[in-house]
């Protein structure tokens, strides 16, 4: 993990050389402008854990990947459901306070942060009581279950001058942000059109369970209206940040439409949706979701006249592509003098090659632990008592619009945001 | 290293690449500039895919009234005349309608019927030059101008008078590297070695020509799918038969023209053996070289 972070500094150094930083991404400070941090007691960060299901246990150990590095004190674990409450104890060593109920941990325990993986319907209040208690906040993606929720823990916030940070780790990826750069700079020229899918071919239900039992809805509470919004929260929320993030916007408007075509089990949310999110400059987010075939996965591109980022396969393609080999093989032998024959004539090179072409990497750096390193971030920004307002921007533009989203689903109307939520 | 420009433009469906080396690179910037310019020029007049090009305004109009076309338009169809003369009808620029028929085909939708009533509506005696007053009609409204195995090579014709112009001695000019213009000599020898790629073993060349100042067409009617087979995409068709050519082969052809080569290479393609020795006298200095794809493997013909 020591190589890993090493090559992002040397990223992000190079990164800092450039004028889109401050806007785009100023949460490279972290990793640029680190928080002075001694080994001494004084200087250890304190993070509690709530909600220690599936993502949560990949953020605990994540973070234990880095807590002596960092001087962080895992000092407290919490989930209200037996399994995990009695894993968390087993992955912390039974060293480390585990609790039931959060109020009582954040009560008892001393702590500078608190990394919240709950459900989405259960993200407002530990993540208010935290922040009144003086606890910064670090939230899986996406916000709330509702505008007002989310509203809710912005303003909270604000209010209470504490970090809220949501978990889109691709703000971290060295892909995204060499391609933020690229983009910023007008490398594939403005960006006209973002395509993104996530498919795949799942039944979605991490847990066994009786369908439809409380403990089905419990642990299964992805498949439910009342606490998710499907794949909406959970997938395009995603990427819809990447869209902001890519335009430097929030869109003006989404429309969509889904339905349950396959899954037509006890589940309450889409299988499948499209969605077209509209951006002031008339630029098209299109964004799909299926549940029943994989066999697009997951991608978003962006597209510009003068070339095409696919973000997910870390590969830019020029509209103008570099010479075919066997031209670069000349360039290269009359430069070195050769006089050797060039295997060239032959079928007309399609016009199709522009798709072709493999493309080239946009980062070597692409097998990074983004999340990783976001959770990083966390812990500097806490020593520093401030996070940059963009990073806490992105989570909440990509979540309004998320929840706007699905109510265009339902509605079939095209959606904007109400004033009261615009911050 | 040798002084060395080389730049690219899309045009003509295609990649065009310009080498120039030994070339102060202030200059070649403003041939590059002349030579898009100039071809860009020859492809809004002679596309069919631009609605406003004169053989567009032709394809539409000339069935029902003489069309007056410019000098430049009346000179090609008039050359193409000959060469479709000359390669005994190969070499055919009104075969859309049928290339059109197979692509359309279905054993169920269709008929030999329509396909013989199709091959006796086109070909180049459909097409009517006028006589002194630079007009163009059609005998029937099927008959389509397609100078798709004529235009880069007529493109390569005029990127080398500019670059004669400018008193430029050695370039290496290739549209999707299938029609090859070279002039004077690479660097590190007294010609351009231009070779035949193997699509068998790409990488590998089946044959090497020796250029100075000449071109190097290949036609061909496959493509290499991803997984490496050779696939023939049925869109060189037989005007003889009506049928579209079933082997996979390529036809290169190197002559001192770019049109001969252009236009021979793609006659080749549905031209008997014999036929082909007789017509490559009448067009000597060339060569020309058939390579036949039997079960993947290069069977080479030199003739």
């Amino acid at each position: 993990m020591q190589i890993n972070r090493r090559k992002f500094i040397e990223l992000t150094s190079t990164l800092a050389g450039s004028t889109v930083v401050a806007s785009a991404m100023p949460w490279l400070s972290a990793f640029n402008n680190p928080a002075a941090a001694s080994a001494n007691p004084s200087d250890r960060v304190r993070i509690g854990f709530i909600g220690l299901g599936g993502r949560g246990k990949a953020l605990l150990r994540n973070v234990q990947d880095f807590a002596d590095r960092l001087n962080v004190d895992i000092a407290a674990v919490c989930d209200n459901y037996d399994p995990h409450y009695q894993e968390a104890i087993e992955l912390t060593g039974g060293e480390v306070p585990a609790f039931y109920d959060y109020r009582r941990m954040l009560d008892e325990v001393e702590l500078d942060g608190v990394v919240i993986a709950t459900p989405l319907k259960v993200h407002m209040e530990p993540t208010i009581d935290a922040m009144s208690r003086g606890v910064h906040v670090f939230c899986e993606k996406a916000m709330e279950r509702t505008l007002d929720r989310v509203k809710r823990m912005y303003d909270a916030h604000l209010e209470h001058d504490k970090i809220l940070l949501i978990g889109h780790q691709r703000l971290f990826s060295p892909v995204y942000l060499t391609a933020i750069e690229e983009i910023r700079r007008g490398d594939i020229g403005p960006v006209t059109m973002i395509n993104g899918n996530w498919h795949r071919n799942t039944d979605w239900i991490f847990y066994d369970a009786e369908p439809g039992s409380a403990l089905d809805r419990q642990l299964n509470w992805r498949l439910y209206r009342e606490t998710s919004a499907g794949m909406l929260t959970e997938l395009l929320s995603h990427h819809l940040q990447v869209a902001n993030w890519v335009k430097d916007a929030q869109p003006v408007s989404v429309t969509g439409s889904g339905s349950i075509n396959f899954w037509k089990d006890h589940r309450e949310v889409w299988d499948n949706f499209s969605l077209v999110f509209k951006y002031a400059d008339g630029t098209h987010f299109k964004y799909s979701c299926l549940q029943s075939n994989a066999h697009n996965g997951m991608q978003i591109q962006a597209l510009g006249n003068k070339g095409m980022m696919d973000l997910e396969v870390n590969k830019r393609y020029w509209e103008d592509p570099p010479a075919p080999p066997a031209i670069r093989q000349m360039i290269h032998n009359i430069e070195s003098n050769l006089f050797d024959t060039i295997p060239i004539g032959g079928a007309t090179w399609v016009p199709a090659e522009p798709v072709a072409y493999g493309g080239e990497f946009i980062s070597d750096d692409w097998e990074m632990n983004e999340t990783q390193l976001y959770l990083e971030a966390f812990v500097d920004f806490i020593r520093k008592g401030e996070a940059p307002e963009k990073l806490t921007l992105e989570g909440y533009n990509a979540s309004t619009w998320t929840l706007l989203a699905e109510d265009a689903t339902y509605s079939d109307r095209h959606q904007t945001l109400p004033e009261q939520y615009l911050v | 290293m040798n002084k060395l420009y080389h730049n690219s433009f899309y045009a003509m469906g295609t990649r065009c690449h310009i080498v120039l080396p030994g070339v102060e690179e202030d200059l070649c910037e403003h041939l590059f500039a002349v030579i898009k310019d100039e071809v860009n020029r020859v492809e809004s007049s002679l596309s069919r895919f631009l609605s406003h090009s004169e053989i567009s305004v032709i394809n539409k109009k000339a069935a029902k009234e003489p069309v007056t076309v410019s000098e430049e338009i009346y000179g090609i169809l008039e050359t193409c005349r000959e060469y479709s003369e000359m390669t005994h009808g190969a070499f055919d620029v009104s075969l859309r309608p049928l290339l059109q028929y197979w692509k359309e085909k279905n054993d169920n939708s269709t008929s030999d019927l329509r396909l013989y009533e199709i091959m006796d509506a086109i070909g180049m005696k459909q097409i009517e030059l006028g006589n002194g007053d630079r007009s163009v009609s059609f005998v029937n409204d099927r008959v389509e101008i397609d100078l798709g195995g004529f235009g880069k090579g007529y493109a390569l014709e005029h990127i080398q008078k500019k670059l004669m112009d400018f008193s430029v001695r050695n370039a290496f000019i290739s549209f999707g590297e299938s029609s090859i213009l070279t002039m004077g000599s690479h660097p590190a020898g007294d010609h351009w070695k231009v070779g035949l790629n193997d699509y068998s073993q790409p990488g590998r060349a089946l044959h090497t020509f020796a250029v100075n100042d000449g071109a190097v067409s290949t036609s061909s009617n496959f493509f290499v799918d991803d997984s490496g087979e050779l696939r023939n995409h049925r869109h060189v068709i037989n005007p003889f038969t009506g049928y579209p050519v079933e082997e996979c082969i390529t036809v290169s052809v190197r002559s001192d023209s770019s049109i001969v080569a252009e236009v021979l290479s793609t006659a080749f393609l549905v031209t008997r053996d014999e036929t082909i020795a007789l017509i490559k006298e009448q067009a000597e200095p060339c060569e020309v070289v058939k390579v036949n794809y039997v079960g993947g493997e290069p069977e080479i013909t030199v003739y």
